[in-house]
């Protein structure tokens, strides 16, 4: 079961209840009747007054959290107001707007964790969620928590015109620009779906190690689909802009702009012939196409597996794993990007966390329960989606450095195989390392030239062979923003410059 | 709290706030998750929550708003939101909200029992079936296994004098381990989920198909890249299935994004191919008395014999196709508005074997685990990464992983010649093993 999904889709309307094992190994989905207790809610206005818990209250659910033993516990509380406005055939079809807050108590007891939370944010509910908590604890050594204060942490986030400022029509108007600007572009662009989301997450953290965290993020997710119908064929294409930003996001791109590249490709891909199948060299343009090392080093590198000894990259740590033209980095830290996060969901400072340097295994990326169980630092990748979950190791913004090559080199020296221009998104299983991802965009390359379209084929590999057969990097590194799945969702981005694989199996449907 | 009365009362202050039509969709839920490993456990999550969602009309345009907090001052803000956001939107004639109509009764959603087992005893089943899947000498690391449970009520009340509900329960076990060689590594997992305690299955058959699903994989060898047949094992039907059902939404056709739009009533797949859509089966995992927005659900024939019989619709789509609603709209909960979606789908059975269908097969692979995203319901293209086992004349010779498969979407629907009997109905998406008489395979 591939169970790290990072989702090419726009977020799923419909999420089914999970009961994932730790690490999102086995999932056990149970009817869709029961989804909204684990679904993702949208909403956020002004900081709601039930974060306005006082220290010392917070103090006496951390104690409580802990009387019965443990080693860690914490506090999360979260409000979040979300907008989503949607335009499809030209016409504002729904419009949503969403309140959700809540509270979740945790326990960290050795290896073992107790959670539960409560959505009416009061001293008592938060004492029962402690003593529920508490459960895994039973019988271990007592601590004394220490008193919290207020902790000090960097922002990568500035915030121009806020979201909260902007009225409604002027998102309607961003809309209204980008449908136009996908129709126009040619006759052929049958639909457009134009899909706008904001929303502002309000957090309050208390942990037993003393520290009280608050903070407010904006995040703005601008969605443009374009459906392209000759008579013949059909290609649906997608384009995405998102960042934790104010309105200023569209002075940056342009609608237009974002339209006119998803009609561009539908378009192109009318012409689309059958994909050749098997082994072949792969060169991926810069940007989104990420992704692919998103699924097939990220997740492996993500500290939960390896704890238990089972990841693919466990005890490779120090090792040569790639070529030395690999270089791969996680950065929280990144200018208002989509994964930018200032510090985790249990308050570590986000950072630059270089994992594999020059082909060299150098880090996983850890959450407090990782980096205990491992003895590693903690690196600011313990993220959550929601109130409703555990904090787990997350990706933040993941991406190749760049190189030196030249794209235009890096294709003109590649005789034969597929140019890989746009990808909907892929999977890995953590464990095994196999991987897949699935163009939407790609061309034959002939004698170092990019020559006809071809239709979405799947891409599938293993995490190691893949990263070692890298031989070639491009210096045009590129971002694009995604949404990540895990047993629960993170905003994230993936972003490579443009690189060429030596072989890899393509789903291709000619031989 | 009397969730009916609430109900009703936001339906009246909808109206007063100036909504024309309005409908409240309150849900109300409970879970419990239980995860161990390593014959200790690891996480315990508990939560009780619950929320409303407002779908309201004004002058025929919609708005919808949530929120997750009973307080009359959030209530009412919340609806106020609902009614500001319908007027940005454009007005359509086919926004209606369905009438009061009498709904199905459908047997065996709720258990109440679950919720008496003894904490205790979960953790024990999880514990237990860790324990027997780790008892495979083949077995060498478990990632896991749990035991979860939840419960959920769902309201639904409208100004056209609807007022509905009903309660479900749903409990699973399940566990994850692992087999190596060297570097190689497989996982396998295995979990049985079920509307009432009692039907569990034994904890000793799951966590044995757990441990074969890991071991069996062990020592995969590549094949050529070649055309051969490709069987279906029932646990990778949602590959080709998920794209169909995709293609009938009755909103996608009406857009013409499907590349089954203009096919009613046409052949469009082997004549062994029938699909049906059942949302009354007792004690389905995705049975229901009524759809997500309370029009009552029943059994439908999509595909007979090859030919495509029935799209699916929501109350707007069924309008604006100028047809009534098939009972389908879906609802992620509380949070969203109504979509479309199946309940109970599977493939009526065959006649067929598996064993018989392997042993009358020349070359071809037994698909266990397909990756990537299925059929594209747009224009019907499929790509997938395949494992499995591979086939030489009429037997198993070794597993197979890393290989992909892909074609046309009506090549693969038309050349299934072989339907097994072997169907399982306790999935929500379900198929027998089939045969595709031949498919390009990618491999060395």
């Amino acid at each position: 079961m591939d169970s790290n999904h990072f989702s090419g889709r726009s977020l799923p309307r419909r999420k089914f209840l999970e009961y994932s094992l730790k690490g999102g190994l086995a999932i056990v989905a149970a009817p869709p009747l029961l989804s909204s207790v684990f679904s993702c809610s949208g909403p956020g206005r002004d900081i709601l007054p039930a974060l306005d818990m006082d220290k010392a209250t917070l103090d006496r659910v951390i104690a409580k959290a802990l009387a019965q033993g443990g080693d860690f516990a914490d506090v999360y509380l979260e409000s979040r107001n979300s907008r989503q406005i949607i335009m499809e055939e030209s016409r504002f079809r729904s419009g949503l707007y969403g309140i959700s807050q809540g509270a979740g108590v945790r326990v960290i007891s050795g290896d073992k964790t107790g959670y539960a939370y409560t959505e009416d944010i009061t001293e008592e509910n938060l004492m029962r969620a402690a003593e529920v908590a508490s459960y895994v604890a039973r019988n271990s050594k007592l601590v004394t928590p220490v008193n919290i204060a207020e902790a000090e942490r960097e922002s990568f986030v500035t915030v121009v015109q806020p979201l909260e400022a902007i009225e409604d029509i002027k998102r309607i108007e961003m809309m209204e620009r980008a449908n136009q600007a996908a129709l126009d572009y040619d006759p052929r662009i049958r639909m457009a779906l134009i899909e706008y989301n904001d929303q502002v997450r309000s957090r309050v953290l208390a942990t037993s190690e003393g520290v009280y965290l608050r903070d407010e993020l904006p995040m703005l997710f601008f969605i443009v689909q374009t459906m392209s119908d000759d008579g013949t064929n059909r290609h649906m294409s997608r384009e995405r802009i998102s960042e934790h930003s104010g309105f200023e996001l569209f002075e940056k791109e342009t609608p237009e702009s974002v339209a006119r590249r998803a009609a561009r490709e539908s378009i192109a891909m009318l012409e689309a012939e059958d994909a050749p199948a098997g082994m072949m060299d792969v060169v991926m343009e810069n940007g989104w196409g990420g992704v692919l090392i998103h699924e097939a080093v990220g997740h492996p590198l993500e500290a939960d597996n390896i704890a238990k000894g089972i990841g693919a990259f466990t005890g490779k740590m120090g090792e040569k794993v790639a070529t030395d033209l690999f270089t791969m980095v996680d950065d929280g830290t990144l200018p208002n990007f989509r994964g930018t996060i200032n510090f985790d969901d249990e308050g570590t400072q986000a950072q630059r966390n270089v994992l594999i340097d020059k082909g060299v295994l150098q880090g996983y990326m850890t959450d407090i329960l990782s980096a205990r169980q491992l003895d590693l630092p903690r690196t600011g990748n313990g993220r959550r989606e929601s109130f409703r979950h555990i904090p787990i190791p997350r990706m933040t913004n993941t991406f190749i450095e760049a190189g030196k090559d030249r794209p235009e080199d890096i294709l003109a020296d590649t005789k034969s195989g597929l140019f890989v221009q746009s990808l909907s998104g892929g999977s890995v299983n953590p464990v095994t390392g196999m991987f897949n991802f699935t163009c939407r965009e790609a061309y034959l390359i002939e004698n170092g030239r990019k020559t006809v379209p071809v239709k979405g084929a799947t891409l599938i590999g293993s995490c190691l062979g893949v990263i070692s057969s890298i031989d070639a990097v491009g210096n045009d590194l590129d971002f694009g923003p995604g949404i990540c799945g895990k047993g629960q969702m993170a905003e994230v981005t993936a972003g490579q410059p443009t690189v060429r694989i030596r072989g890899i199996n393509v789903g291709g449907s000619r031989a | 709290m009397n969730y009916h009365d609430l109900a009703g009362r936001l339906v009246s202050r909808g109206r007063r706030l100036g909504a024309g039509e309005i409908e409240v969709y309150i849900q109300n839920s409970r879970n419990l998750s239980i995860q161990v490993r390593n014959a200790d456990i690891e996480t315990i999550q508990e939560a009780a929550a619950g929320g409303v969602g407002f779908r309201v009309l004004v002058d025929g345009s919609m708005g919808f708003s949530h929120c997750n907090d009973f307080s009359d001052k959030s209530l009412t803000e919340t609806l106020e939101r609902a009614i500001a956001f319908a007027r940005l939107t454009t007005p359509d004639e086919h926004n209606v909200l369905p009438g009061e109509m009498p709904h199905t009764y459908v047997e065996g959603l709720y258990d109440p029992s679950i919720a008496a087992v003894s904490m205790d005893k979960k953790i024990e089943m999880a514990l237990e079936v860790e324990a027997l899947a780790m008892g495979d000498e083949r077995i060498t690391h478990s990632s896991g296994a749990s035991f979860g449970e939840g419960d959920s009520e769902v309201i639904i009340a409208n100004s056209r004098g609807m007022m509905k509900s009903y309660r479900a329960s749903v409990c699973s076990v399940g566990v994850s381990v692992v087999a190596e060689k060297g570097d190689e590594r497989h996982t396998g997992w295995e979990f049985s989920s079920r509307r009432n305690f009692g039907d569990l299955e034994p904890l000793d058959e799951i966590a044995s198909r757990a441990a074969k699903k890991a071991w069996e994989m062990l020592d995969p060898r590549m094949v050529p890249t070649q055309r051969a047949s490709v069987i279906f094992d029932p646990a990778v039907a949602r590959s080709l299935l998920g794209g169909i059902i995709a293609a009938i939404n009755g909103e996608r056709v009406l857009q013409g994004a499907s590349f089954l739009k203009d096919m009613m009533d046409e052949r469009f797949a082997s004549s062994l191919l029938t699909i049906i859509d059942d949302g009354t089966r007792p004690k389905g995992m995705s049975s229901k008395p009524f759809d997500g927005e309370g029009v009552p659900v029943g059994k439908r024939t999509l595909v007979e014999e090859g030919v495509l019989r029935g799209f699916l619709y929501n109350t707007q789509a069924a309008r604006r196709a100028g047809t009534e609603s098939t009972g389908n709209a879906s609802r992620g909960g509380f949070t969203s508005l109504p979509g479309i979606g199946t309940h109970n789908l599977y493939v009526a059975a065959g006649r067929h074997t598996p064993e018989a269908i392997i042993a009358n097969t020349n070359r071809g692979i037994l698909l266990k685990g397909v990756t990537g995203y299925g059929i594209n319901p747009v224009n019907g293209n499929y790509s997938g990464g395949a494992t499995g086992f591979w086939i030489e004349n009429g037997q198993i010779i070794h597993p197979v992983q890393g290989l992909t498969i892909a074609g046309a979407a009506s090549d693969i629907l038309n050349n299934i010649d072989m339907m097994g009997n072997d169907l399982d109905l306790n999935r929500s998406l379900a198929a027998p093993t089939f045969r595709i008489s031949e498919m390009q395979i990618g491999g060395a």
